[in-house]
């Protein structure tokens, strides 16, 4: 039973972590590099905001979500915009990118483990005999909610509906007046406030810190490479997968092998099944 | 465009010396023959006489980690611009090829000067079998992998606590000799720069920059493509356990920490400040990269963070590098003419 | 071009950088201090030695021979404790101190356990006395020093490495036995090789001693989720759960102990998280109770010696911040041991000044500070008059309280409310 309750728990924070990437990727094919650092410069704007300028918590929060967005739309817009289509350039602008902002908020003066991130609510519950606390309950409601909220988004909204045609196909989109670019940045700027929702729910649970920034970034990857890149259903399945996988390791096998399941689940899909469990681009697996 | 009535355009074509220098008639005169041997020759003799003329024993150091870097950035630019295949694991090869040249050094108890090349042609081959089932894979999954199998060992060595574990292993033999330490590794990386422009002139570099080009075509001429890449990363990948293995000998010490990201980014970066698809520019970049990130180290953090905006705007805004400028410049001339 | 412009500016300047030469004045005694700046084991150190080296330039410097000297300090980052970094880094930050900065003694680093150990044979090499203080806890150190002596003799380590502090931890499991009959532990270890190590030997020692171990688990570096772990402790009734991890996560790893209720005392050993002031505010209150070993005397309020709390509070005062991590009092020390010996020797001599090292015998922030003339590792001891005190604190209504040894302790162990029946 706590493994049901724990798996689901981690399955559901990788699937946070994974989300934005997925999206960014799915619609505009850009591998965001820059993910890591965007989460966790999003924890730093909202400890700022609360410390420092003393706002109320759900202020902070909408503030950092609504930073972050704007800074990944002005990232994108200003220079990812310039290398499209390239993908080994886009990865390593992005990848620049991201260790420009991470090593840029270290040298601020963001470094040690005491900057932390209040829980929404605090307490623990009992489910089951198990002791469960209130912040990790929300994890789970609100992440479950926020995937929801996205379907929704994509399958009822214009701009949705925008960005999933630019996602089957940009040719086809543009010839009936999506402007591409437009899409892209707004893709860019959703993916960048999806960082920023992961930071503020998965945060409280511990402390923030510059070097989570390449943790995420791993997990991302390996997430969207297991669920397939450009498959949003893909990436919860796979986030699922691997998270349960997690766990039944640290019960049976031993805790250190944990993050060695996650790279060996990558490796096993590239050889195994490369386009990922639910993949689009079937043209991956095609073998010269 | 035009002034005082005329039309002009702006034209780019080869200098005179260019053409003339064709073929075999580059021996007609000496001032051919120099412009072709000028670049190489300065090449050569700069990085020969570099450790003479660098001041104190720090910057003998700094040269010896730029030709690790450089025979590094040598491998990935051959992988990525002649074969089609991007490699973002440079760990990956100098993780696998300090290992073996530490284990071979301590267990066997081999001197360096056979463990280096022995270490470089095993870890050759172990990288290639590792890599084997990703190579018929196509666009970026390549790169992935080859991101992915160092942080993999790098983990499975920390969880089964074999090959000296998170300690590393200790007391490895250093060269005989200082210079022999400094020269080897510049004459490594001079070796492999001529030796690969000669190698991508030959008919087998041509089926390899086919197969980048056009795979299908080369299936279709009833040619086994997977055998060639895995002889393509087998050579680079040879290229870059020698690295490895002369980094640690240089430094005594072989540990998890020679599976770092660093090795793998710091290639790239050069390759692409350096210009790609010149095998030079990757070396020339990592002669300018390594000694600016040294003398930037003053700055503390701030040294990543400018590091990391160059790169960002070299491949941005001059994606093609500085050896493909310069070379441009060298070869060819700019004028104005009228129409 | 604009960028054209700009990219011909930078190389003509990197062109100059290269062939000014380094300024440097030949007076100052240069110290070298290779740490991590951005991790609380590298600044905690890096503030300990400008402490020192301030009130230590301020009374006229260090006396070599006939002439007075101040100290310099030259500090390099070597991000080591970053996990993406490559260990030659280290290497070549402690090579430009020595080459290019002309170090005259190594002070601090290099703080993780392996780049300690790598630069071992590169210190022989320049023949340069290192004194580490913060960070590398390995046994390994002192233990390579005692079998090479000739080789390695010019390193020392001024703050006490791990079987210390599992030493130190024994003492406190066995009064807690006795006092509340306290039988069963729970060990979860980072996989590094000094916590992995220490992890092992604490094992073996409990089940020498009589003790359950109900568990021993390994998390790599970068595990968020300790859920596993803390509910197989609370279901096998462990009463006492020993953390050796100097990784952030740590903190979600004793929020989510507070929040679970698990009813066992959380006794971490280099628990980075827990040493610094801002845990208390960081945590909400939640990291009340835990107990971290600090390692030596004076990185918490006690009275040692009567310098203890004269550091402690010019640290305070110096910097707005209370002594932060295991690296602050032994830095402080390590520059004042270094100036004595280098009076008693006379000269900058590295084998004079080994030589004098070796005779140290001088009443610090933490106790008697001597060297074992084998290893070169300071001697410790419970009593402050004898040798090196170490430090095991109690976080308790908002306070660090230390709590052993015996002999500086200002209070006693107190169990959670939910703990106690």
């Amino acid at each position: 039973m706590d493994i049901l309750i724990y798996g689901t728990i981690n399955s559901v924070a990788l699937a946070l972590y994974a989300l934005g990437f997925a999206l960014v990727y799915g619609i505009s094919r850009l591998p965001n590099f820059a993910h890591g650092a965007l989460y966790v410069l999003s924890g730093f704007i909202t400890w700022s905001a609360l410390n420092t300028l003393k706002l109320n918590y759900l202020l902070s929060i909408a503030l950092a979500m609504a930073a972050t967005a704007l800074i990944g739309s002005v990232i994108y817009r200003l220079f990812l915009i310039r290398v499209r289509g390239m993908e080994i350039s886009e990865i390593i602008a992005s990848y620049a990118i991201g260790l420009a902002i991470l090593e840029g908020l270290r040298w601020g003066g963001f470094k040690g483990m005491t900057y932390t991130l209040p829980p929404f609510i605090e307490g623990s519950l009992i489910i089951a005999g198990i002791s469960v606390d209130y912040q990790r309950l929300a994890v789970i409601v609100i992440g479950s909610a926020l995937v929801a909220a996205l379907w929704l988004f994509t399958h009822h909204t214009r701009i949705g509906l925008a960005l999933r045609g630019m996602a089957q196909d940009e040719r086809a989109a543009l010839m009936l007046g999506i402007d591409s670019d437009v899409m892209a940045v707004v893709a860019m700027g959703i993916g960048s406030m999806l960082a920023a929702f992961a930071a503020i729910l998965l945060l409280p649970l511990g402390n923030i810190v510059v070097e989570s920034g390449y943790n995420v970034l791993i997990l991302a990857i390996a997430v969207c490479i297991v669920g397939g890149l450009g498959s949003w259903i893909g990436a919860v399945l796979a986030a699922f997968l691997i998270g349960f996988a997690q766990i039944l390791t640290v019960v049976y096998l031993g805790s250190h092998f944990q993050m060695v399941v996650a790279l060996l689940a990558i490796i096993l899909t590239l050889i195994l099944k490369p386009s990922g469990l639910f993949g689009q681009q079937k043209e991956l697996e095609e073998r010269v | 465009m035009s002034t005082e009535g005329r039309q002009q355009r702006r034209e780019r074509i080869d200098r005179g010396i260019k053409v003339r220098t064709a073929g075999i008639y580059a021996l007609m005169s000496w001032r051919e023959m120099a412009y072709l041997l000028a670049p190489r020759l300065l090449l050569i003799v700069g990085l020969l006489v570099l450790p003479l003329v660098m001041p104190g024993m720090y910057w003998k150091r700094v040269i010896s980690i730029v030709c690790i870097y450089a025979l590094l950035a040598l491998s990935f630019d051959f992988l990525a611009h002649f074969v089609g295949l991007v490699s973002l694991g440079g760990a990956f090869f100098v993780g696998v090829g300090g290992y073996l040249s530490a284990v071979l050094n301590t267990k066997l108890g081999l001197p360096p000067l056979i463990c280096v090349p022995s270490a470089a042609l095993t870890g050759g081959v172990i990288c290639t079998l590792l890599l084997l089932p990703c190579l018929p894979l196509r666009g970026v999954y390549f790169a992935i992998v080859t991101l992915m199998y160092p942080l993999f060992l790098a983990r499975v060595i920390e969880a089964l606590d074999i090959l000296g574990g998170t300690d590393g292993i200790m007391g490895i033999d250093s060269f005989p000799n200082p210079r022999l330490e400094q020269y080897f590794v510049i004459a490594a990386v001079l070796v492999f720069l001529f030796g690969l422009r000669r190698l991508v002139n030959t008919d087998l570099g041509l089926v390899l920059r086919a197969v980048k080009d056009n795979d299908q075509a080369v299936k279709a001429s009833a040619m086994n493509i997977t055998r060639y890449k895995a002889l393509a990363v087998f050579i680079a990948s040879s290229i870059g356990c020698l690295a490895g293995a002369c980094l640690v000998h240089i430094y005594m010490w072989a540990g998890i920490s020679t599976f770092a990201l660093d090795f793998s980014v710091l290639p790239i970066a050069a390759t692409v400040i350096g210009g790609s698809g010149t095998l030079v520019g990757p070396v020339i970049g990592c002669l300018i990269l390594v000694p600016v990130s040294e003398l930037l180290r003053d700055f503390g953090t701030l040294r990543i963070v400018f590091y990391s905006l160059i790169l960002l705007a070299f491949i941005v805004f001059r994606s093609e590098g500085l050896m493909i400028y310069g070379q441009r410049k060298y070869h060819q001339m700019e004028r104005w003419k009228v129409i | 071009m604009k960028t054209r412009g700009l990219c011909s500016v930078f190389l003509l300047l990197t062109v100059c950088l290269i062939f000014i030469p380094p300024v440097q004045a030949a007076q100052p005694i240069v110290l070298g201090c290779p740490l991590a700046t951005a991790f609380l084991y590298g600044w905690d150190a890096e503030r300990g030695f400008t402490l020192a080296v301030e009130e230590i330039n301020a009374a006229g410097g260090v006396s070599v021979g006939s002439e007075k000297r101040p100290f310099k300090m030259e500090v390099i980052d070597t991000r080591d404790l970053e996990p993406g970094v490559p260990v030659s880094e280290a290497l070549l930050a402690v090579e430009k101190l020595i080459l290019d900065k002309k170090a005259d003694f190594i002070l601090g680093g290099p703080v993780r356990s392996e780049a300690a150990l790598a630069a071992m044979p590169l210190l022989s090499k320049y023949k340069k006395v290192s004194i580490l203080t913060t960070g590398a806890l390995t046994p390994k150190y002192n233990d390579m020093v005692a079998e090479q002596y000739d080789k390695f003799k010019y390193c020392f380590r001024i703050h006490g490495e791990a079987k210390n502090l599992v030493g130190e931890i024994f003492a406190n499991f066995n009064e807690l036995k006795q006092k509340y009959g306290f039988n069963n532990l729970f060990i979860m270890a980072q996989d590094v090789s000094h916590a992995r190590g220490a992890a092992e030997l604490v094992k073996k020692l409990a089940t020498d001693k009589g003790w359950n171990v109900t568990g021993l688990e390994i998390y790599p570096t970068g595990a968020t989720d300790f859920s596993m772990g803390l509910l197989k402790a609370k279901d096998s009734k462990t009463q006492i759960i020993n953390i050796w991890m100097d990784m952030p996560e740590s903190s979600i790893l004793l929020k989510q102990w507070f929040d679970m209720k698990v009813p066992a005392l959380p006794f971490g050993s280099t628990l980075a998280a827990a040493e610094q002031p801002g845990f208390w505010k960081a945590t909400d209150g939640k990291g009340e109770y835990t107990l971290c070993n600090v390692v030596n005397a004076g990185n918490a309020p006690s009275n040692a010696t009567p310098w203890t709390m004269k550091f402690y509070d010019a640290y305070a005062k110096r910097w707005g911040v209370e002594p932060e991590g295991l690296g602050s009092s032994s830095s402080y020390m390590a520059v004042y041991v270094l100036k004595d010996a280098i009076e008693r020797a006379g000269s900058l001599d590295s084998d004079k000044v080994v030589a004098a090292l070796e005779k140290t015998d001088i009443m610090g922030v933490y106790g008697r500070l001597r060297f074992d003339p084998k290893g070169h590792q300071v001697i410790p001891s419970t009593d402050p008059k004898e040798g090196a005190v170490g430090s095991i604190l109690q976080w308790q209504a908002g306070k660090r309280v230390v709590v052993y040894p015996k002999s500086i302790a200002t209070g006693e162990i107190k169990l959670p409310p939910w703990m106690q029946k």
